[in-house]
């Protein structure tokens, strides 16, 4: 786990661009605190900072291979190192270290873009090629590493692992992209490729770009649905299913549990976090440790939980009480690390920084096993809402109009998500497309500017990668269909994004065993009505993990490390926001509408409505966040 | 064997769909023997007697396959479809809204067979069916989609369509279409002239031509005697012409209208760019024609147009990215495409591989 950064085809010379890579270096400290480096030629200059988990005496970065030609930086972990180490050496290739790093340039050696389906793991990387004059740029299948870049239309290129060190590069001034602040208030964050600045992208999860002098060209790798498996894979009963899914969470765990320095988990008292932990410790010949957070307000049943998870596992379990007040305190040091605005990810720091001061290094979670089991309520809602969709186009035209209208006067809430479905969508995709928006369409646009309204009207009411994903997705059944726009939308661009900012805040590599290739290929090829056990939220994860967990914890649903956020926004951090809402500060925000934006925090205020309390929290963000970047 | 063509329009406009079921006409007809008693004919509902004379010579003979036309009609549409359908052996719907009426002919034939087919071609099928449009779709031999990107999303919006009936039958030029004589590559300078051939109708604001409208702003700040030249008709123009004016480089954008088939020739040889960065292309024959002249293209990545345009031929951008849109024009006018290189790319949808795809895909 690492930063990466480089420039590649400016005019810059080679003096000028190591400077700014040392710039783009040194706002990435604490991604990589062990170690730093540079390569820098005429062409293009490399930059990373380390946070070494294999072999950290070795594997410095960037990069070289023997012959000169190759040089790679490198962000992330390869679990099956040793296994591509295997299959590489008898091709003749002899190894300096015992990391990752090296197999990981010696597959591209040896396959170039053809390694990127090999790899099992989380990675984005910049591999230079100085014969070929070639720059290759990757990013892993879900998108757990993120890479930002900012392709000039000389053809100049310059990446990074995050914004604010793309920016320290001072080779262009980021500006607001005026259509991302609706992608961000439809969606609690701006959906990959686009982010929340003009002119910068970020790869797409299973994305490669090749840099060639001064042109850039974008390919995909890997397919959102998995490549077909031997029928033998398939299982025939759910007997058989649960034993080979114990099987593959097991592989996934151990695979993940690789590394040269300390590792504990989260654990929040959920299934997910339990069923990690528990396989975890079964493997695990050291005593392993644990972290949680806690609250005085609200959740006493899940530190409760993770307790009992803990002392049934004989778990070194850590934890730690998190007050409205300290969240308060840490607002500024968040911000300072938010290098795009999140309505999320606030749990993933603090308990991050808990685990790092405990003197962990990495750390694993149970982040995705509600996209691969059906933990949301989108795989039951979506499927309805769809049914009635379909029904609805039978009602004719001018009653349809009759009832939008009716339920558009309702203000935010249920009725006016529901015109929002019944208004747009056609079909299973389009509803899950607007499934997950924060703000209703009226709501979200009134809440914009004239010039980013114009803007996020022109996008259409969908998630940008409606048509992408649609087609992907064709002839997937309805709940894989789900799973899988829940992966590749909310998952990479709102968890993942934040856990990779927010552990990495605290020097953490956070690790995620359900978000694993293999695993999630064999899942896909398995029938829906063991996957998605029907009656049972996340029966097939519960019972591959029975032996192992009482049924108490099993049938707990999955809670996260959620905040007691509507307590506090009335309380602790009522100051905070405040402030945020306040004239000046909104004044410091010309894409929003401040008169509707200041209705809506006066509205939370004087109505009690604790379910509005993330829409509320999610703008405060994106103010908060636009004052920062005015003061920086 | 007689084989029908089942059409909106084929000689009466030029639009993609006329153009690509000439082509049908075309390779359906190549595709009989001469010495055979195979007969092609077409059944066409807003032709009129009078378009059929744009009809090319290589397409006149003395076929007695019919050649009707209900000029607008549906009612004599529906009837010379009746007619001539009643004894046809297979039938190429060239549009959905068609395929209904051969799977009408099916039905009221009984036990004689016929065999239909559908041309899908782009936004027509990327929506939710009727019951009676599922029925037509769900009968159909096989349907002929002109990229991939069409192909999913029929699976998407009827996805018990069994996928092996769907095939990818990727677009050509218009046979009549001569290849002209390769213009000589750019150098760069400060001039840009890029090209926009589309309809202007409201019903089309996904072609994007609002974005490049409002991206040359930026492009003129890099390239300051770049041009826009927009060729089309339709409602929409008064409010594109308006967004022009206030874009604030009004004298570098300019509306040609409908133009001449010699004057869009001169367009295409003149032009340093085509552009359309349309969200719902599914395919953009409009590209191929761009190509056919030596001209690298500009795309959204979306619809068909990334199987159509690749690295050597073009960029792709975001949809409604204006900034992207800027970028990529100014990396364009700063790179060299040669013609003969994008011209090259034309060979994978020459005709006569248009002709390979469609004997593959009519086979049993």
């Amino acid at each position: 786990m690492c930063g990466i950064a480089g420039i590649a085809g400016t005019s810059l010379s080679a003096d000028e661009k190591t400077a700014a890579v040392n710039r783009m270096n040194d706002a990435m400290k604490h991604r990589g605190p062990d170690d730093r480096g540079i390569f820098a030629r005429n062409e293009v200059a490399l930059g990373n900072r380390r946070l070494a988990i294999f072999d950290p005496k070795n594997g410095h970065q960037p990069m070289v291979t023997d012959d000169g030609r190759y040089t790679l930086v490198f962000n992330g972990a390869i679990y099956n190192f040793r296994e591509l180490r295997a299959e590489l050496s008898p091709l003749g290739y002899t190894w300096r270290t015992e990391c990752d790093t090296e197999v990981l340039l010696t597959a591209i050696v040896a396959w170039q873009e053809k390694a990127l389906p090999k790899l099992r793991g989380m990675f984005a990387f910049a591999c230079w090629d100085a014969q070929e004059k070639r720059l290759l740029l990757a990013r892993d299948s879900f998108g757990i590493k993120p890479l930002y870049y900012h392709w000039s239309s000389k053809g100049g290129l310059v990446f990074a692992s995050e914004l604010d060190a793309l920016f320290a590069a001072k080779l262009f001034t980021p500006e607001i992209d005026p259509r991302a602040i609706g992608a961000y208030l439809a969606n609690f964050s701006v959906p990959a490729p686009q982010t929340i600045y003009r002119r910068v992208r970020c790869l797409h999860p299973g994305q490669y770009a090749t840099w060639h002098d001064g042109n850039l060209s974008l390919c995909a790798y890997t397919d959102l649905q998995p490549r077909a498996m031997r029928a033998s894979d398939h299982c025939s009963n759910y007997q058989e299913f649960t034993a080979q899914l114990r099987l593959q969470l097991e592989d996934s765990v151990k695979a993940h549990s690789l590394a040269d320095v300390r590792v504990g988990a989260f654990l929040s008292g959920g299934l997910d976090s339990s069923a990690i932990v528990a396989l975890l410790a079964r493997q695990s010949s050291e005593r392993l440790s644990t972290f949680t957070i806690g609250f005085n307000e609200g959740n006493a049943s899940e530190h409760d939980a993770a307790r009992k998870t803990a002392d049934l596992l004989g778990i070194d379990h850590h934890e730690y009480r998190l007050t409205g007040e300290e969240v308060a305190r840490s607002l500024p040091s968040i911000l300072a690390r938010m290098d795009q605005p999140t309505g999320d990810g606030i749990n993933t720091y603090f308990v991050s920084r808990f685990a790092a001061e405990a003197g962990v290094k990495v750390v694993m979670s149970g982040l995705g096993g509600d996209e691969l089991f059906g933990g949301y309520p989108s795989f039951r809602q979506v499927p309805r809402v769809t049914r009635l969709v379909s029904l609805w186009r039978h009602v004719p035209s001018p009653l349809r109009k009759v009832i939008l209208a009716g339920l558009r006067r309702q203000g935010e809430g249920r009725a006016s998500k529901l015109a929002d479905f019944l208004g747009h969508a056609r079909d299973l995709y389009e509803v899950v497309s607007l499934n997950r928006m924060v703000f209703a369409e009226k709501t979200r646009l009134a809440l914009l500017s004239p010039e980013a309204r114009e803007a996020a009207a022109s996008m259409g009411p969908f998630h940008q990668m409606l048509e992408h994903f649609a087609a992907d997705l064709h002839g997937a059944s309805p709940l894989k269909a789900i799973s899988a726009w829940e992966t590749r939308t909310y998952m990479t661009d709102v968890l993942l994004s934040d856990s990779d900012v927010f552990s990495m805040a605290n020097s953490i590599e956070l690790r995620t065993p359900f978000v694993d290739a293999p695993l999630s290929r064999w899942l896909w090829h398995q029938p829906d009505k063991f996957v998605y056990t029907p009656g049972r939220i996340k029966g097939a994860l519960s019972d591959a993990v029975a032996d192992l967990l009482p049924a108490g914890t099993r049938e707990r649903p999955k809670t996260g490390f959620s905040l007691p956020f509507a307590h506090w926004m009335r309380g602790p951090l009522r100051p905070f926001l405040d402030q945020t809402f306040s004239a000046s500060s909104l004044r410091q925000c010309p894409l929003l509408d401040a008169p509707a934006v200041r209705s809506l925090w006066d509205d939370y205020l004087t109505h009690n409505h604790p379910r509005n309390w993330s829409r509320v929290w999610s703008l405060a963000m994106l103010v908060a966040f636009m004052n920062r970047r005015i003061a920086s | 064997m007689k084989t029908l063509l089942f059409a909106p329009e084929v000689f009466l406009a030029d639009g993609g769909i006329a153009r690509i079921l000439r082509a049908y006409l075309h390779a359906l007809r190549e595709l009989s023997p001469f010495d055979s008693n195979d007969r092609v004919g077409m059944v066409v509902l807003n032709d009129t007697p009078a378009s059929l004379d744009r009809m090319p010579t290589y397409l006149r003979d003395d076929d007695p396959a019919p050649l009707a036309t209900a000029s607008g009609s549906r009612w004599r549409f529906l009837f010379a479809c009746l007619r001539h359908g009643w004894t046809a052996d297979r039938v190429v719907c060239g549009h959905i809204h068609l395929a209904p009426v051969a799977r009408l002919i099916q039905l009221l034939r009984g036990g004689r067979r016929l065999r239909y087919y559908l041309v899908a071609h782009g936004i027509e099928v990327w929506r939710p069916y009727s019951a009676v449009e599922k029925s037509a779709l769900r009968h159909a031999d096989r349907i002929f989609c002109v990229s991939e990107h069409p192909r999913r999303q029929m699976i998407r919006f009827l996805p018990d369509l069994d996928p092996a009936r769907l095939v990818v039958v990727p677009n050509t030029l218009d046979p009549d279409f001569t290849l002209p004589s390769a213009p000589p590559a750019r150098s760069v300078s400060d001039d840009l002239r890029i090209l926009m051939v589309s309809r202007l109708a409201r019903a089309d604001d996904y072609k994007g031509i609002d974005s490049m409208i409002a991206a040359m702003l930026q492009i003129r700040a890099q390239l300051p005697r770049a041009t826009l030249r927009i060729v089309g008709r339709g409602d929409d123009r008064e409010r594109l012409q308006t967004l022009a004016n206030a874009s604030g480089v009004s004298d570098a954008i300019e509306f040609l209208g409908r133009v001449s088939d010699e004057q869009l020739r001169s367009e295409y040889e003149q032009c340093d760019l085509f552009s359309l960065p349309s969200s719902k292309e599914g395919f953009g024959l409009v590209y191929l024609e761009a190509m056919s002249f030596g001209k690298p293209c500009l795309g959204a990545r979306a619809g068909g147009a990334p199987e159509v345009i690749d690295e050597n031929t073009g960029l792709l951008v975001d949809y409604g990215n204006i900034d992207e849109i800027a970028d990529a024009c100014i990396r364009i006018a700063h790179r060299h495409y040669d013609p003969a290189t994008v011209r090259a790319h034309l060979q994978k949808f020459s005709f006569p591989s248009f002709m390979n795809h469609l004997t593959t895909a009519l086979a049993d």
